[in-house]
């Protein structure tokens, strides 16, 4: 590539500006407007490509609606009924309060598309239960809790493969399908593993819940547990559009926290919508970046010659997959992991379809490797999260990350071998694929 | 009124505005919801009226309420420098984006003012008013990064402490 070029140089600019702290959005409208200005181009273009893009992608409003849910959620007494629930379950087991992080985080997972989220939401009051009277070593604590969030963007909803549908033309409902299984997967390993080390370690054991109650806790999670299904049932059942669903999503958990559990003043909600809000603003940007980006791209035709040199090199849709993992991994441990949805996956899906890989089944890997860059030494964003929430040096959550994230990798390893992992519920729904 | 209370008073109101725009776009879809299954009358100009909240929410949110470190970025290089490096390299950070933006602003407006002839489809706001948004954008980033580098020039460091909760992030 010839490095005075216009697109070297937008490449250049961009890397270099969101390197030194500019906001990565901005980085990319600002190297986009940099190659239409040294290609000749009308710099107007930036501005159309960004306004009609935004305009027209009706499918992202369900972001700002998933988040909405989840700080509905979060918001009253439903997280605490929730592991109140998952204490009566798994809480009887050695290591049972580090189960119930793991299953907490599971039912967590299927109302919030967002790993930080729950973290956020749910991570301090973890750490909390998991360190008082000096039960689990507070560096655990923060390790479980940061890889057991990452279970949220795969278990639907998931704003990550809501922008993967964006880039890739794919439905938004066979892509959550699809995540279901591996994300079941990720949990079991965790979990597997977490007793393995509880027998190890001696972690304690919490007080068994008599089975008598159970109904009771049942009963008053219910409404809480209720939501995957709604949300689900509005997916599948064609009554509305993934983006109404959200919408369904968010009402239905205002309406449980407000009536039911009667704990929502107006107050919570303005802060729910300010909370969601942020959140909307940050990845809105971001998006926008990458659409007046994308059109630097397709102008440059990049995912067309990268896909006629891979097939040069005669690769195997296997080998392919696994070159992928790789790269991500690697890009994971450096970028954000929205910008690799919305720049990266875009330029590798050409190839990954002439290869004849499933686009589900590529987006789905994708998603999950790059969950793991975010508890990936040494630019894992979750662990930088959790050393604040639970005061506790980077170094030793780094420690007890790594056995985790070996069994994590090692289940990524499994759905990228196996597609019928993730195609086997898309395709029981009617995706031929 | 002093211009950082001033700018606090902004910030403000832009994150009224902002989340109240969520709130319109979450009841315009149960409108469109109810309309659909109740009265059995399918509306267009709920998901029109939910796209343009989306689309200022984004814009107005990030020219006037986010800080720059509550937008998705990368902090690693700058937060590892010393005080004087990080001066310079915010410096040129802020000069390269006034450069860049201001570079667009003509053809922006151009493009904006060019959009006067197309209406949107329900609500028939005429387009140039609706993408106007985008010109307040950009004069809003150009501002924002001018002071930068001032600030950057004049040695004051840019007091912009976030709370690593409210760090941005999409995942």
């Amino acid at each position: 590539m010839n490095l005075t070029s216009p697109f070297a140089m937008a490449i250049l600019a961009i890397v270099a500006l969101s390197l030194l702290g500019l906001p990565v959005g901005h980085a990319m409208i600002g190297g986009s407007i940099l190659y239409l200005f040294f290609s000749g181009q009308d710099m107007g273009i930036a501005a159309e490509q960004l306004l009609n893009g935004m305009y027209t992608s009706y499918l992202l409003l369900a972001i700002p609606l998933f988040v909405l849910a989840a700080e509905f959620m979060n918001t009253g007494s439903i997280m605490d009924r929730l592991l109140r629930f998952c204490n009566a379950i798994v809480g009887r087991f050695r290591g049972g309060l580090a189960q119930v992080n793991v299953v907490q985080s599971i039912i967590f997972a299927s109302m919030s598309g967002s790993a930080l989220a729950d973290a956020a939401g749910s991570g301090k009051l973890m750490q909390t239960l998991m360190t008082k009277d000096g039960k689990y070593p507070p560096a655990y604590a923060a390790a479980l809790t940061s890889v057991s969030s990452i279970i949220g963007p795969i278990m639907p909803p998931s704003i990550p493969l809501v922008l993967y549908a964006l880039v890739s033309n794919t439905s938004v409902g066979y892509l959550f399908l699809g995540g279901v299984v591996p994300a079941l997967l990720l949990g079991a390993v965790q979990m597997a593993l977490i007793a393995f080390t509880a027998r190890k370690r001696n972690f304690p054991v919490e007080a068994k819940v008599p089975l008598k109650d159970l109904p009771r806790v049942t009963r008053e999670a219910l409404p809480a547990l209720l939501m995957p299904v709604i949300l689900l049932g509005c997916l599948y059942s064609g009554v509305t559009t993934p983006t109404e669903a959200a919408a369904v999503a968010a009402a239905y958990a205002l309406l449980v926290s407000a009536v039911l559990y009667r704990s929502v003043s107006m107050r919570d909600v303005y802060g729910a919508l300010r909370e969601s809000s942020r959140i909307t603003v940050s990845i809105g940007m971001l998006i926008a970046g990458a659409l007046v980006f994308n059109y630097v791209i397709t102008v440059e035709n990049i995912p067309r010659t990268l896909s006629t040199m891979m097939q040069g090199y005669q690769m195997s849709p296997l080998g392919f997959l696994l070159a992928v993992n790789l790269l991500l991994l690697v890009l994971g441990c450096f970028l954000e992991g929205t910008t690799i949805i919305l720049v990266i996956l875009p330029v590798l899906l050409p190839t990954a379809k002439a290869l004849g890989i499933d686009p589900v089944h590529f987006g789905v890997v994708a998603v999950m490797n790059i969950m793991l860059g975010l508890v990936t030494p040494p630019y894992g964003l979750l662990l930088f999260m959790m050393t604040k929430i639970a005061d506790v040096p980077l170094r030793d959550i780094v420690r007890e990350v790594m056995p985790f994230l070996w069994v994590m990798i090692a289940a990524l390893a499994t759905i990228t071998l196996f597609p019928g992992l993730v195609l086997f519920l898309p395709r029981l729904m009617g995706y031929t694929g | 009124m002093h211009l950082t209370s001033l700018v606090a008073w902004i910030r403000r109101r832009a994150e009224n505005v902002v989340a109240l725009l969520l709130g319109v776009m979450f009841l315009a879809f149960i409108a469109q919801i109810i309309f659909r299954y109740v009265f059995n009358w399918p509306v267009g100009w709920s998901s029109e009226l939910s796209v343009i909240a989306w689309l200022y929410m984004v814009l107005l949110g990030s020219a006037f309420w986010l800080k720059e470190g509550e937008e998705i970025r990368f902090d690693l290089v700058a937060d590892a420098l010393g005080p004087r490096a990080r001066r310079v390299v915010a410096g040129v950070v802020a000069v390269a984006a006034v450069v860049l933006f201001g570079l667009s602003l003509p053809a922006t407006v151009k493009y904006v003012s060019f959009m006067k002839v197309e209406s949107s489809s329900y609500l028939k706001i005429r387009l140039d008013i609706l993408y106007g948004i985008y010109v307040l954008f950009v004069v809003a980033v150009i501002v924002r990064y001018a002071y930068a580098a001032w600030c950057a020039l004049r040695g004051d460091e840019v007091a912009d402490e976030v709370d690593i909760t409210k760090k941005g992030y999409g995942l």
